[in-house]
């Protein structure tokens, strides 16, 4: 019998893919946004209200992530938006290795912002990293102020965080104190949007950030 | 629900590290799981329950998982602890809220034994 000390990271392999397709939007000039929440949070609402937006500011693509169906591409495509699926056909997450096959089917040289769809979860896409500029995840009112200290990884990893669903705050019991405290504990100065993507209420602020964003990669 | 994902990169360095090693079944791999990474025992021991029927694993091979909890260094007084309810990175020494995460995002296998 032999032993032997490795010490090799479970998702080493994903993570040099990764740092590769960071390196080479990077040189492109695209900033990548790995858009992540559970399912039915808002996120492909939240994301047609946003091209709708910023087509006009920004040259935008996308990549929809879903376990199966086309469906959230084609609502994307309805915007003249380039747009790529990827069916995970039953994984639950996306991996690095998935955005970069797809990656050259994108005008990259002509992109400002590329935004990937994650699969609706908390847990796993918190680990895989897709070599994205930021990731930012979508909590809705309906789902409760729990899900921070519930998915605290996902919470600690995002550079921003968007709180859907403000429109019907008055019908949950969604504690925004609580979540102020949880988030200061968890993530103190992380950038936040109180929004509703359905009504529009408080989108402007989102804009604005993600534009400004964007704008400061390019330089 | 990633656990089966990781237990297959799991099998892609294994298979590497035997062939190099000249080890023709693997019969025990310990890891090294983090509180943070929410990879739970129970779902990697199943996962690979079913992967250790096929090389280069022996079917009697043994998974020892080690968890660690979430630990964090206050960027202001450099103060180490554990942190609380996994998800509380507030200093216990000066209430700093700048902590770096020095512990519990582990998905290491630590070695493997086989011959």
């Amino acid at each position: 019998m032999m032993q032997i000390k490795l010490g090799h990271n479970l998702l080493g392999t994903n993570q040099t893919v990764a740092e590769e397709n960071r390196e080479k939007l990077r040189q492109k000039g695209v900033y990548f946004l790995n858009l992540m929440s559970s399912p039915g949070a808002g996120k492909t609402t939240l994301l047609e209200k946003t091209l709708a937006l910023v087509k006009d500011r920004l040259k935008v693509a996308v990549i929809e992530g879903d376990v199966a169906t086309t469906k959230d591409a084609e609502r994307v495509a309805r915007h003249g938006i380039p747009v790529v699926q990827i069916n995970t056909h039953g994984a639950c997450h996306l991996d690095a290795a998935m955005v970069r096959d797809v990656l050259d089917t994108f005008p990259l040289e002509q992109l400002d912002l590329l935004i990937v769809e994650n699969v609706g979860n908390l847990v796993c896409p918190a680990e895989f990293d897709l070599g994205e500029t930021v990731k930012v995840v979508v909590l809705s009112t309906t789902e409760g102020n729990d899900k921070v200290p519930k998915y605290p990884l996902m919470f600690r990893e995002a550079g921003a965080m968007i709180l859907n669903k403000i429109d019907l705050l008055p019908f949950t019991d969604f504690n925004l104190e609580e979540l102020a405290v949880d988030l200061e504990g968890l993530h103190p100065g992380l950038p936040r949007f109180d929004l509703s993507a359905r009504t529009g209420e408080g989108m402007e602020q989102w804009l604005d950030w993600l534009v400004a964003q964007v704008r400061s990669e390019k330089q | 629900m990633h656990e089966m994902a990781l237990m297959e990169s799991l099998v892609d360095v294994l298979a590497k590290e035997a062939k190099k090693h000249n080890i023709q079944q693997v019969k025990k791999v310990k890891l090294i799981v983090g509180q943070l990474s929410h990879a739970l025992p129970d779902a990697l021991q199943f996962a690979f329950s079913v992967l250790r029927q096929y090389p280069p694993f022996s079917s009697e091979a043994e998974l020892e998982i080690e968890e660690r909890e979430t630990r964090g260094r206050c960027q202001s007084c450099s103060a180490e602890f554990a942190v609380e309810d996994n998800y509380l990175f507030i200093c216990p020494q000066c209430g700093g809220l700048a902590v770096d995460i020095v512990q519990g995002r582990e998905l290491q296998i630590d070695y493997f034994e086989g011959d």
